[in-house]
């Protein structure tokens, strides 16, 4: 007999709600479009990214194929930084997997650090699209499943829009001057972020992957960083994810604190230490290894990671970054049915 | 050696300026070194390096993260630009020449730029290429520069499987050029398949595993000088 007893939407807006659920959810805030999916639907990569339809149908036959919990647009990193004017590269003419990058930044140098951000932001580049896209996936798959979408963190847009390796040595030399920087990107980030909400999204994620432990100091996110996630955070009124990927565990309290209602971490974090500093009401997503587990491993490993996210405390499973788009079928189903038998 | 005091004074400055990325300290002293007519060679590599290797263990142990990092690099970049000039090149004992980048489709250039500023440090002569670089060009600057050492790098599982097809065209043009390989997803198994010639975890180990593929390189050349004599 199956132990589930709701839809995925359902159990997945529980979860977010505090509420009970059936079962531990298995989905994700970030990126799950497979090249399954893809050729499934007759799509090149470098082509979802540009039509609102194709990217819907696109994010949408993860869960179709598969069961995987939700959907999830866009599939890239670019979509506020092209709004505030950098220009992308969508490869094209590559029939390779890859992702689309930042071609022309926005700021070239310290003193072009002083912009400001457009009314009509949300209106602007692709965020229209995204928008559209989410509107689409809502008809197609959202009395079933849920529907997400994601924006930057500031810090991690401003390396977007400028040189990553300056803004970096700046956030030491003139923190005053990033800071003035995060703040106006922060007001570009909720703009952008309420667009989303309003357009239907049933939760958020905010990816600050650029402030990662791997890179940056607990300290330097703590006074500089944090205040501005904080703000985001308040901001918004629906359902909300904080992730941050790599070592994490010295600065997941205070991802809790920036009051995200969801943190979410990746593989390189010490999961049941973070759950036991949270404490039993944190949700805490996390932190199935989208690589080296569910396209690499075998079936035991796929299925012994499943149940190693939720020993250790894991709120729901859910992978450390976006899903590979090379993954086997097979992992999937296989993670999917793991999920099922050991979820309850 | 440094035999007086003030030398001994100049490399201790030399290095804390490095540690604690003080550009001034470190330009000052640079040129305190040329003033007193001190060994700059020595002042490279007992002073700035030095301070340089201190940095790397604070990086290992997490007291210091990438900012920092870069920040150490500049001062250290600020000493070497006053010093170098008056180094006679037998005495820098350079170690050769490597092009470096990350593949195409990649922009994580972060440890990358780590890795180019090992290769700095020691004497290298460097082209960075920068990021997101289309395969073809890797092949284009090694033979325009005539480089020992190709060194690629990517962070992402697919851009990784653009190394092998340069690997492949850059052996088939030049079948003694040396070629290095990193980036997390890349591993030594990897490597060895793709036949790349080197592989490194992280940026210490890139420089000691250049630094023996290229003097493995000089002493084929030499060897081969010899016998066509
Ligand atoms: C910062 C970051 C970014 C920044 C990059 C900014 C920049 N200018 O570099 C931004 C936000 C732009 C970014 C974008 C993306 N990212 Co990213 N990113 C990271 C992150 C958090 C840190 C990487 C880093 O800099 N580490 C610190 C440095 C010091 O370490 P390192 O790079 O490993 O370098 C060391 C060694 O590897 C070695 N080394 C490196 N190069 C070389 C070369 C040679 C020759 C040698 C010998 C050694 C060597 O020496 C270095 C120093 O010791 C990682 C996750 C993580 N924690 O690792 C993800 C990660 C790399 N990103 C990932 C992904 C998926 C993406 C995106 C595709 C997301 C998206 N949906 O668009 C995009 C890709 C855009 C593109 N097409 O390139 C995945 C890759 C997954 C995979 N298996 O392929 C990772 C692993 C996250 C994850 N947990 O899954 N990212």
């Amino acid at each position: 007999m199956s132990i589930n007893t709701m839809n995925s939407r359902e159990r997945v807006l529980k979860l977010f709600r505090d509420e009970k659920v059936d079962r531990v959810p298995c989905f994700s805030g970030m990126g799950n479009v497979t090249t399954e999916g893809l050729k499934s639907l007759g799509y090149k990569f470098a082509a979802v990214h540009l039509d609102a339809k194709m990217m819907a149908q696109s994010a949408a036959s993860t869960y179709k194929l598969f069961g995987f919990e939700c959907g999830v647009v866009p599939f890239d990193l670019c979509v506020e930084a092209e709004a505030l004017g950098a220009r992308i590269n969508v490869y094209a003419h590559s029939e390779d997997l890859l992702y689309p990058t930042i071609k022309e930044k926005v700021i070239h140098n310290e003193a072009e650090m002083e912009i400001s951000v457009p009314e009509d932001i949300a209106e602007r580049g692709r965020v229209p699209l995204v928008q559209e896209a989410i509107s689409i996936m809502k008809q197609e798959i959202g009395g079933e499943a849920a529907v997400g979408t994601y924006v930057l963190g500031p810090f991690t847009l401003a390396g977007q829009i400028m040189e990553l390796n300056d803004l970096l040595k700046l956030s030491f030399k003139k923190p005053d001057k990033v800071g003035r920087l995060l703040d106006v990107l922060t007001g570009a980030i909720i703009k952008i972020a309420k667009s989303y909400e309003a357009a239907g999204a049933d939760y958020i994620t905010v990816r600050e992957m650029g402030a990662t432990s791997d890179v940056l100091s607990p300290r330097v996110f703590k006074n500089l960083i944090l205040p501005y996630l904080g703000k985001i955070f308040s901001e918004l009124k629906g359902s909300t994810v904080l992730h941050i990927c790599g070592k994490t565990n010295d600065i997941a309290l205070f991802m809790k604190e920036s009051g995200a209602k969801a943190i979410s971490v990746d593989q390189k974090n010490d999961l049941a230490e973070t759950r036991k500093k949270l404490g039993n009401e944190a949700l805490i997503f996390g932190n199935y290894d989208p690589y080296n587990t569910l396209v690499t491993g075998d079936e035991e490993k796929i299925r012994s990671a499943v149940r190693k996210c939720i020993d250790d405390g894991a709120s729901a499973v859910w992978p450390g970054c976006d899903i590979w788009p090379t993954v086997p079928p097979e992992n999937m189903k296989t993670m999917m049915d793991e999920i099922n038998k050991y979820g309850g | 050696m440094a035999n007086t005091e003030k030398e001994k004074e100049l490399l201790e400055r030399l290095k804390n300026g490095v540690i604690q990325y003080d550009e001034d300290s470190v330009k000052e002293a640079a040129q305190e070194v040329l003033d007193v007519g001190m060994d700059p060679n020595e002042a490279i590599f007992d002073g700035l390096v030095s301070g340089m290797e201190e940095v790397g263990r604070l990086f290992e142990t997490q007291e210091y993260f990438v900012p920092e990092l870069l920040m150490c690099a500049d001062a250290l970049y600020v000493g070497l630009d006053i010093l170098k000039p008056h180094v006679t090149k037998m005495d820098m004992g350079v170690r050769g020449s490597v092009v470096i980048g990350t593949v195409e489709g990649d922009v994580h250039d972060i440890g990358k730029n780590i890795v180019k500023m090992m290769f700095d440090v020691a004497g290298f002569t460097v082209y960075d290429l920068g990021r997101d670089v289309p395969l073809d060009k890797f092949i284009e600057e090694q033979i325009k520069t005539d480089s020992d050492l190709v060194c690629l790098s990517a962070m992402m599982t697919t851009t990784m499987v653009g190394m092998q097809k340069i690997i492949d065209k850059l052996k088939a043009k030049n079948p003694n050029v040396k070629i290095m390989i990193g980036g997390a997803p890349v591993s030594r198994e990897i490597a060895d398949k793709w036949g790349a010639d080197g592989y490194a975890a992280d940026a210490n180990n890139a420089l000691k595993e250049a630094i023996s593929m290229v003097s493995a390189l000089k002493r084929m050349r030499d060897e081969s000088r010899q016998q066509t004599k």
